[in-house]
């Protein structure tokens, strides 16, 4: 019998110790200070925070907002749609003043948003719109990705242009956005072919995950089928990276050219080594400020509009070059 | 009674840790809330009727959730009782009250209070009346009183724990059965993205799509986890006929279910549904609980009597317990292996359609990762892993444990890698327990 306590206090303690890091937690994040009283908290669930694309808009808001009086929970959806329903769910009961969404899934999300909704919660989504009919959201900030789509078939027109010849995209069509990017780039890719000038050819797209180990597989395999290839749009950093190690591993990386997406750190400084050749890069941060300022302007009693979108702009080696953030 | 005592907490000292935890989380989430609906409606009306007596010029701003609109409606009679003068009930948005406070100004009016629900005391508009709308003379906002009171332990976030377990928990039944045996399928989660692409799929093409009828979807809904029951039925034919490890079955099922899963789909969500189809997930038509906490707890007392009551049950534990000598004295060794890869498919099927309605839509990405936390819910139950040991009672409050931790540290904000590793050593601790228990 004794025996049988001690071990349970035992095990409790284990749990307890388990438990401790959420107090601790707790106490780190900005509890409401007695002289500046926080007006409300703002729930953020993001796709993932393994891209620093997410970690930068989840940092931004969580700094506008505190600059502006607000407290923040911000989460990885892991992009798992239940985890995020779930968080979202989490969020309800806490009675959030607003939620900020990057979905997981642009469909599925559908009936999560409804549920915020009836719970009367306002829902702004961030870099993932969802277009779905039946739900109700604030706004949707996003990167102008077919515009993005669009810069990135102009850089691998500027370096294939004369000679044209064989390209494969590293998509990842579970997102809108990367849909939207992969239009975009081929719009121009087949304006170009249909001026008559040296025919660029899209062999084959395939499924890269937006990750660095299965952008690499894709763009092995993609090499095996077409080894005459000439170039690899990657419809983001994590893809092209891989797709560059896939190049450097079969001997071509100066045969094929490599045009990414996002132009996160470590991607701007593949294109400073020559690594990439360009990136419509995005602009994370000022996302992150804008929808603070969406959520607080909505709070105000403005009309905003729908979508805002943000440009993209083309990054080449020559603005690697003068970019005081890479070594 | 020392004895019974003793007893007791060898096989239940798990949910005296449940109880510890919800403790813990209870204190965690100790904050500030107020009140709602009409008890917050009487609230505001004393306050109002306290400051300006029966004069009181007062505009009410609510959202357009019910418990808003009672407190609305509720607030409006107790002010026109009192003699006060509501000049506009704003229902809706922050743009809503700007309107209404501009239409109040156009006209010259004054105005002596805002009664504000809780969340619409913290509206931006709200925040300086007197730059904004000068004119008003100077308006104070009143919201319900704020209390004390653990979130963690709000009715609504009790039920929202029930709710994000049941498709694991009622998995982890099946899951109990086969592991009873000595067995694992690690083909559950993948099992789930099949079943509930096909269902939706089924929907959409054959059932007519977003005007299927309730019998179409029923039909493909069945469809789905009977399929799904067939591949359970293959991989317990593989493990009974050939004597291949379970493990390396339902690991290759695994795979084979989930790429099944990418290709019905197209890498797509399929979502072309109609909206009754949520009924089965987020419905809650019996006694207000949810249907699929309604489906959990009755699968779980069947389970119970199953293992409790049932020549099949006790097959079970000698199959688990020792496979030789449950063969020799004529227990059918194979048939009771193949019971229960079916039973444990067609769970992961039925969780598959339920995730599907939950979300109304069918995607080859769901139940990534599951088959770790429902053989977590099963090994935190108490369920021994070498087999012939194993509550349904038990893996109840292992899942209901999985679900408090998550739930309880998103509510504390704690981010999420350390959930990971917080609920890797809970798993780990619990084993630990068992082992210690069993020495």
């Amino acid at each position: 019998m004794k025996q049988n306590l001690l071990l349970l206090a035992v095990a409790s303690a284990i749990f307890i110790g388990c438990g401790k890091p959420a107090a601790d937690n707790e106490g780190a994040t900005p509890a409401p200070k007695p002289t500046a009283k926080s007006k409300g908290t703002i729930g953020v669930s993001l796709l993932t925070l393994d891209n620093p694309f997410f970690k930068i808009i989840g940092d931004n808001i969580t700094a506008e907002a505190r600059k502006r009086g607000y407290d923040t929970i911000v989460v990885s959806a892991d992009k798992d749609i239940a985890k995020q329903g779930n968080q979202v769910k989490d969020f309800i009961v806490k009675r959030v003043s607003a939620i900020v969404l990057s979905p997981a899934d642009a469909k599925s999300i559908v009936p999560i948003i409804q549920e915020a909704n009836t719970a009367g919660i306002p829902i702004f989504t961030v870099d993932i719109p969802c277009n779905e009919p039946g739900v109700k959201i604030v706004t949707q900030i996003a990167t102008d990705n077919f515009g993005g789509g669009k810069e990135a078939g102009a850089a691998m027109i500027e370096k294939l242009g004369q000679n044209g010849g064989k390209v494969a995209v590293l998509h990842f069509k579970q997102a809108q956005s990367c849909i939207l990017r992969v239009k975009g780039f081929r719009e121009v890719i087949d304006a170009h072919n249909a001026s008559g000038k040296a025919k660029i050819e899209i062999v084959t797209e395939l499924e890269s995950g937006g990750a660095k180990d299965i952008g690499y597989k894709a763009a092995e395999d993609a090499l095996q089928a077409h080894p005459d290839m000439r170039g690899i749009f990657a419809i983001n950093d994590p893809a092209a990276l891989g797709a560059r190690a896939a190049l450097e591993k079969a001997n071509k990386a100066d045969q094929v050219t490599l045009v990414g997406f996002d132009g996160m750190p470590e991607g701007k400084q593949a294109i400073k080594e020559g690594k990439i050749y360009a990136d419509p890069i995005q602009f994370p941060d000022r996302m992150g400020v804008q929808i603070v300022d969406a959520i607080i302007r909505h709070s105000k009693g403005e009309t905003l509009p729908a979508e805002m979108l943000i440009p993209t702009s083309l990054y080449r080696k020559s603005d690697a070059d003068k970019d005081p953030t890479l070594k | 009674m020392k004895r019974v005592l003793s007893r007791w907490f060898t096989d239940y000292g798990m949910v005296l840790v449940l109880f510890l935890l919800c403790a813990f989380f209870s204190v965690a989430t100790y904050t500030e809330q107020s009140a709602t609906g009409e008890v917050a409606a009487v609230q505001v009306g004393e306050l109002i009727k306290k400051q300006f007596g029966g004069n009181a010029l007062v505009v009410i701003a609510v959202r357009e959730q019910a418990e808003d609109v009672a407190f609305a409606k509720r607030l409006n009679a107790e002010l026109i009782a009192s003699g006060a003068r509501v000049l506009a009930v704003i229902q809706g948005e922050p743009k809503d009250a700007r309107e209404a406070l501009m239409k109040i100004v156009a006209t010259g009016g004054k105005l002596h209070a805002i009664a504000c629900t809780q969340a619409t005391s913290e509206w931006e508009v709200f925040s300086d009346l007197k730059t904004d709308f000068p004119s008003l003379g100077e308006p104070v906002l009143l919201a319900p009183l704020r209390y004390r009171w653990p979130i963690f332990l709000n009715a609504s976030n009790l039920l929202n724990i029930a709710n994000q377990i049941a498709v694991i928990a009622v998995i982890a039944i099946g899951m109990t059965l086969v592991i009873v045996t000595g067995g694992i399928d690690l083909s559950v989660g993948s099992l789930i993205a099949l079943s509930a692409v096909l269902a939706a799929k089924l929907i959409r093409d054959c059932a007519g799509g977003m005007n299927a009828t309730a019998s179409g979807m029923i039909i493909a809904c069945i469809a789905a986890v009977l399929l799904c029951g067939v591949i359970g039925a293959f991989s317990g034919g593989m493990i009974t006929q050939f004597g291949i490890p379970p493990f390396i079955v339902t690991l290759a099922m695994m795979l084979v279910c989930s790429g099944l899963a990418f290709t019905l789909a197209e890498g797509q969500s399929i979502a072309e549904i109609p909206d009754s189809f949520m009924w089965l997930g987020r419905g809650a038509d019996f006694l207000g609980l949810p249907n699929a906490v309604v489906l959990m707890v009755a699968l779980y007392a069947l389970a119970h009597v199953l293992m409790s009551r049932t020549k099949l049950g006790r097959y079970l534990y000698a199959v688990g317990g020792n496979r030789e000598a449950a063969r020799l004295s004529g227990v059918p060794v194979q048939r009771v292996l193949m019971f229960a890869y079916i039973a444990s498919a067609l769970l992961a099927g039925l969780g598959g359609v339920f995730m599907a309605s939950l979300y109304k839509s069918g995607s080859a990405t769901y139940g990534n990762m599951y088959e770790l936390y429902v053989i977590a819910a099963v090994v935190v139950g108490g369920a021994s892993l070498s087999g012939g040991e194993g509550k349904m009672f038990g893996t109840f409050i292992g899942a209901l444990t999985i679900a408090v931790i998550q739930n309880g540290m998103n509510l504390t904000n704690v981010e999420s890698y350390t959930q990971k590793v917080v609920l890797g050593l809970v798993i780990l601790g619990a084993v630990l327990l068992d082992k210690i228990r069993h020495r």
